[in-house]
């Protein structure tokens, strides 16, 4: 009796152990896979703070302790429209007239950056972008003539909402001001 | 210890432990495919399909939007290229190889992202690489420190800091994983105030 216990004694901690590891492994991988989903203060949440969707809005200067995303770099301008596209396709418009970098990016409520292209991808600084469910994309396509390719570039959002992101860089502190207006001239409605 | 306490436990601790180590390589930014070149550390990317789950949980726990990679490339570095923690104790200097791309910059943040205040009236916070001032072989060489340096002088807030590169428009990519630590900028450590 006595020696049946010594042996199951060790055998019968390492089985706990391994279930202790069993659901240690099952916890971190569905809460690394559930984050994006579950937590609090996303890009998506701090941008769409900032107002209604289908609005473009310019983020204040970069200040230390003030950003509203991080990570950001303080030599570019930061614009953003938060869309829904519960009431349809949302649509990003504008002229670039000079050669400055911008940057556009598209990203779905969860985090997924689906799109992105700088000025240089514009057609002759043309900016004409529709985001769009893929039910709402399939509508328009049905209403397309049938001898003209569509102007404007189409996008599938992965989401219901999400975000697109516009960086304008400027090469010097000087050229901000010129940057910023270069992002205030490019128009977002729902 | 009846059997409802021990699977009590089990669950217990299996769970504190999972937990403990979700917060830990979400804060960390720890991933599967992590691009490392010398002291810089590729910025994650989230695609919209595919993608590391563990960059796509650090990206939404730190709330940042990050680049996509038709945009460019991001770096981080928290340690100089001999590998110690960067500290703005001591000066350094940032010269050597630049991938190639549209535009760089180099920014000095704090370990969040946050950009840091340094005292005096320099309030720059980073570089453009058009405001970088070059040799006449078209080199450059950045200075960090906490008092005014000539040349291209960042100043530095006291305290641990992170540095930020980032190549816009740039043809490298981070899924070739081209890049490696001889064409990435060299940061080295030189006097440091004891």
């Amino acid at each position: 009796m006595k020696h049946k216990r010594f042996l199951s004694r060790p055998l019968e901690a390492l089985t706990w152990l391994a279930a202790i590891l069993c659901v240690a492994g099952l916890v971190h991988l569905s809460t690394i896979l559930v984050m994006p989903r579950i937590a609090p203060n996303t890009s998506f949440a701090r941008i769409a703070a900032l107002g209604p969707p289908n609005k473009l809005v310019l983020l204040p200067a970069l200040e230390p302790g003030r950003e509203i995303l991080p990570f950001e770099d303080p030599a570019t301008a930061i614009a953003a429209c938060p869309y829904d596209l519960a009431r349809g396709p949302v649509r990003l418009r504008g002229q670039l007239t000079t050669d400055a970098l911008v940057l556009l990016s598209f990203h779905g409520r969860y985090g997924q950056t689906f799109y992105a292209m700088t000025d240089r991808s514009a057609l002759r600084g043309r900016v004409d972008v529709v985001v769009a469910t893929r039910d709402q994309l399939d509508d328009i396509e049905a209403n397309d003539a049938e001898d003209e390719l569509p102007q404007e570039l189409r996008l599938e959002s992965p989401a219901r909402q999400g975000f697109i992101l516009l960086r304008a860089l400027a090469e010097r502190p000087s050229l901000m001001g010129e940057a910023r207006d270069r992002l205030s001239s490019l128009t977002c409605e729902g | 210890m009846n059997l409802f306490w021990k699977v009590a436990a089990t669950a217990l601790v299996g769970a504190a432990l999972g937990l403990g180590a979700t917060a830990l390589t979400v804060a960390r930014g720890f991933g599967f495919d992590i691009v490392q070149a010398g002291p810089w550390r590729a910025m994650p990317q989230v695609p919209a399909t595919g993608g590391d789950p563990y960059a796509r949980a650090a990206v939404a726990r730190s709330g940042r939007a990050p680049l996509g990679s038709a945009e460019g490339l991001g770096f981080t570095a928290v340690v100089d290229s001999a590998g110690t923690k960067l500290n703005a104790s001591c000066d350094y200097r940032i010269a050597g190889a630049m991938p190639s791309a549209r535009f760089w910059t180099l920014t000095v943040t704090d370990t969040k992202g946050h950009l840091v205040v340094s005292e005096g009236p320099a309030r720059r916070a980073g570089f453009t690489s058009s405001e970088i001032v070059r040799d006449a072989k078209g080199d450059f060489e950045i200075r960090l420190a906490r008092e005014a340096r000539p040349g291209n002088w960042l100043p530095l807030a006291p305290g641990v800091f992170t540095l930020a590169l980032r190549l816009y428009d740039s043809p490298h990519s981070l899924s070739a994983g081209v890049l490696d630590a001889s064409e990435m900028p060299v940061i080295s450590r030189e006097r440091c105030a004891s």
